[in-house]
């Protein structure tokens, strides 16, 4: 019985681990692309920067706490979702960018 | 005995604005002479040379003719720019001189200056905050925001500039510690970007999204004890 629970939160966590998902959102125009994502716990983002500047996304939510500091043209950072709690990310240079992230 | 001193004061109102009008079109030849070349016949850098001359349309300078004046004499480098492109006038013409150039640009390119000034401080929002809080808030987002581009000490030496190596210009005063701002001035370009002033769009943004009125006063006046005038 208790190999079989034992299994059972193998399986659990795998299945976890595999449903978890990659969003993408690009860093274009001075804008974020998509503007709005609904994830869920485990999912990863990754901020790619197509614009000819430095970016600096980041959120004050103390959850998903999370700031990728200056980040150039071309490189990639990647953020993963710790808690259920939707919140924004936004870019420490350019003020008029907003990403509203939905977490179910 | 009163009709004299009636017509004393006359002719001697008459004299001043002779004069005033004179100097308004010597700074206007002036202008011509040297600063149309960059500036533009406008004020509006019209001219079709590419260089990186900010505040970009003097006709939007918030400056007033006594700033106008020391930059002019002393150059822009002296004053944060990055580039000595804005040479040190004093070395080319008499204070008097300048002087009118800068009463020729202030009175004629930008004449409602002060007007739009006051209607902006006047609507402003500001909650009173005690000194302390108000520099907390202040240090707090200049370090968050402002510092990511200007540096820590507001020297311009940020990673974002040294990544920005082929125009390194768009920060402007480069050098915060030595701009020539006002306190008031430095809150009106935090809320409404450095567009207000006549550089460009794509210079720094309003910050006015993100925060209040309070919020940006503390930053300006962050700004105008910490920053400007420190080593």
């Amino acid at each position: 019985m208790k190999k079989i629970a034992t299994m059972l939160v193998i399986a659990g966590a795998l299945s976890v681990t595999l449903s978890a998902k990659n969003w993408v959102v690009d860093q274009k125009g001075k804008t974020f692309i998509p503007s709005k994502l609904t994830v869920h716990v485990g999912d990863t983002i990754t901020f790619k920067n197509s614009d000819p500047f430095a970016h600096n996304a980041y959120t004050d939510d103390e959850a998903n706490e999370f700031d990728v500091g200056m980040q150039p043209t071309g490189k990639e950072t990647h953020m993963k979702i710790n808690s259920k709690e939707s919140f924004n990310v936004e870019c420490a240079i350019h003020p008029n960018m907003l990403l509203e992230v939905t977490v179910e | 005995m009163k009709h004299f001193y009636i017509i004393i004061s006359a002719l001697l109102l008459g004299s001043l604005q002779l004069c005033a009008s004179d100097d308004l079109e010597e700074g206007k030849r002036l202008y011509n002479e040297t600063c149309v070349s960059c500036h533009g016949e406008t004020g509006a850098t019209d001219t079709g040379i590419k260089l990186t001359v900010k505040p970009r349309r003097l006709k939007d300078s918030i400056l007033s003719a006594q700033q106008m004046v020391k930059i002019i004499s002393d150059g822009g480098h002296a004053y944060g720019a990055h580039s000595d492109i804005m040479s040190a006038f004093k070395y080319v013409y008499e204070e008097e001189q300048i002087e009118n150039i800068a009463q020729y640009v202030s009175k004629t390119f930008n004449a409602h200056r002060e007007a739009r000034i006051k209607k902006h401080l006047s609507e402003a929002k500001v909650e009173k905050l005690d000194a302390k809080k108000m520099h907390k808030i202040g240090k707090k987002i200049f370090k968050r925001n402002c510092s990511l581009c200007h540096g820590l000490k507001g020297d311009g030496n940020s990673i974002y500039v040294e990544q920005s190596k082929e125009n390194k210009e768009f920060l402007f005063p480069y050098d915060l510690r030595k701009t020539v701002l006002d306190e008031d001035q430095i809150f009106l370009i935090l809320k409404f970007g450095a567009h207000y002033w006549g550089a460009d769009k794509k210079d720094m943004p309003s910050w006015s999204r993100k925060y209040d009125d309070t919020k940006l006063r503390a930053v300006a006046h962050f700004v105008k004890t910490k920053i400007v005038g420190t080593d």
